[in-house]
């Protein structure tokens, strides 16, 4: 299967201000692709650029085979996008914005009635009667209604209750195994790790970490925890690169992070010791996206005129 | 042209259309319906009393007011009528553009397989309709109640204030539009509209009293504007007629032209 998503060295500028840089990435047909970052990281900057709301400084982006371009009407028809903060017409229902949406897409399918049945939304209600939550509702129902080849969602689950959560991840199941394609951007990243099978983390602008999730939290931290026979000491693992938060419980209980590079070098000191017990876990998606973020703090550190204070 | 968004557009702006409309139609009744009495002599006596700079105010200079043609453009076309319908004029053409990008629901409405081009000219046309719709409110009541209080304007006359007023809110708003293709938020869109043309009504105020002011007269929309003339039965002047058309074309392409262009998020 091909790329759906395909961008090269894209970049989009405000101004002096960098939204994106220099981003090359791609996304497999079929995968459920999470674009993580913290804010003002790009996210929201490449979704507009591969819909063709933004017109990048320079680079280029393809979208489902097509160059994506600011008049790029025929594949919006084959998109569906959900908003990171939902914007819509405050005195009109949701049964107009469904109307509305169905005018330009030729129709309205059994799938929008289906969607407001399992959202349990009422779209007799204005917008502006919406709470949060149902306004979020509102917004997926209108992006997922035309049953849409690739669905770029920022940040879907954002008010969210975690019923309906759960009930946005069948649906973006559902669409996959029906062969469709997700963009999903969040911050929720046990979200990611819910839905995703594929990651991309965006720091300042740029792609730092592609991979699947798997993969990703395979390789990267585990938490290990060692019982000895006897009392231990912290000190045991001083020296080993990609290690650290090595603390001593009770005594005989040594806990620590390792890097997925260190395991060995870990167990090789481990075993000069009398191990009783020994559990290893691999960190959280959290973790690992706290790990990229902390390697880039210190970045900075040792840079302050690095590319925001330029 | 897009069907669904020309639909939504004249959905969303029904309220503020029906209003405005609705006050047209019975702002020029009363102007017929009061002619008749204020035609005669105590009024007149009033006029000949204030000094000229206030009657050019209402730009009645130089009509006499016991004309309808006065009368009309001092009472109401001259200045009332500017001002309400360049107010609603600028505020859709505001909004049609910088608004959905300020209010955020152009995102939403381009994230719709429609596009930039289809949308702009959508727009554009929406503009078309309701110029078209506040000049019928304001001229064909004139012509259907005036003749009931001896108030009658010749076919040809009504229909040249029906275009030419349909023209000057069209440069009006084309220029309004422009501007709105250009920033993000209609406040700030239509604020600039709205000082512009309050700058042109000054200068043009000020031409009425200062013959060196007058040099700006030929490319002032509103010195152009002179319905008690029409109403009196002289020719609109042709350069008036090419001032607004090209005016209103020149700004809606202008418009229609960065807007498929600029970012719109």
């Amino acid at each position: 299967m091909g790329d759906v998503i395909k961008t090269a060295s894209l970049t989009k500028f405000y101004g002096k201000t960098r939204g994106v840089e220099g981003l090359t990435m791609r996304v497999p047909a079929g995968a459920v692709y999470g674009f993580l970052g913290p804010n003002g990281a790009g996210k929201t900057t490449t979704i507009r650029c591969l819909l063709g709301m933004l017109k990048p400084t320079s680079g280029t982006a393809e979208v489902l085979g097509e160059r994506v371009s600011l008049d790029g009407t025929g594949l919006r028809r084959r998109i569906g996008y959900v908003a990171g903060e939902v914007r819509l017409y405050d005195k009109e229902t949701g049964r107009w914005h469904l109307d509305y949406v169905a005018g330009f897409r030729g129709g309205r399918g059994r799938l929008a009635e289906d969607l407001i049945e399992r959202f349990v939304f009422d779209p007799s209600k204005r917008v502006k009667e919406l709470s949060k939550g149902n306004k979020q509702k509102l917004a997926l129902i209108l992006g997922m209604a035309h049953d849409p080849e690739l669905l770029i969602l920022d940040e879907p689950t954002s008010g969210l209750d975690p019923l309906n959560q759960e009930t946005v991840y069948r649906l973006l199941d559902e669409r996959v195994a029906a062969g469709r394609t997700v963009f999903l951007s969040s911050h929720v990243l046990s979200e990611v790790e819910r839905v995703c099978d594929r990651v991309g983390i965006i720091r300042a602008g740029r792609l730092v970490a592609e991979e699947s999730v798997q993969a990703l939290l395979g390789k990267r931290l585990r938490e290990i925890e060692v019982r000895f026979g006897q009392p231990t000491e912290a000190e045991l693992l001083a020296g080993l690169p990609g290690v650290d938060n090595v603390t001593v419980v009770g005594g005989d209980v040594l806990k620590a992070r390792v890097k997925g590079d260190a395991v060995d070098a870990v167990l090789k000191r481990l075993a000069t010791r009398h191990v009783v017990d020994l559990q290893m876990q691999r960190a959280s998606l959290e973790d690992v996206f706290l790990e990229h973020y902390r390697e880039d703090r210190v970045a900075r550190e040792l840079d302050p005129m690095g590319e925001e204070g330029r | 042209m897009n069907l669904t968004l020309l639909r939504a557009t004249v959905h969303r702006n029904r309220a503020s259309a029906f209003w405005f409309t609705v006050g047209l139609v019975l702002y020029s009744w009363l102007m017929v319906w009061l002619y008749p009495v204020f035609s005669q002599g105590e009024y007149q006596e009033l006029l000949e009393r204030m000094p000229q700079e206030i009657i050019a105010v209402f730009g009645g200079q130089n009509l006499g007011f016991d004309t309808l043609g006065g009368f009309m453009q001092a009472e109401y076309l001259g200045l009332m009528w500017m001002l309400i319908v360049c107010s609603a004029i600028i505020v859709y053409a505001a909004q049609s553009f910088a608004g959905e990008i300020g209010d955020g629901t152009m995102e939403f409405a381009l994230s719709q397989p429609v596009s930039r081009l289809s949308y702009a000219i959508t727009k554009a046309a929406g503009l078309v309709g309701y110029a078209l719709l506040l000049s019928a409110a304001t001229f064909v009541p004139i012509q259907v109640f005036g003749p009931r209080y001896e108030v009658e304007i010749e076919a040809t006359v009504f229909l040249q204030l029906f275009v030419f007023g349909t023209m000057f809110m069209l440069a009006v708003g084309g220029f309004a539009m422009l501007l709105s293709s250009v920033f993000r938020s209609a406040g700030r869109a239509g604020a600039i509209a709205a000082g512009v043309l309050v700058t042109l009504w000054t200068a043009d105020l000020v031409s009425n009293v200062s013959e060196p002011a007058e040099v700006f007269d030929p490319i002032n929309v509103v010195s152009h504007w002179q319905p008690g003339k029409i109403i009196n039965g002289e020719a609109i002047p042709a350069e008036s007629w090419w001032l607004y058309g090209v005016l209103a074309a020149v700004t809606l392409a202008g418009a229609v032209v960065i807007f498929t262009k600029r970012d719109v998020a």
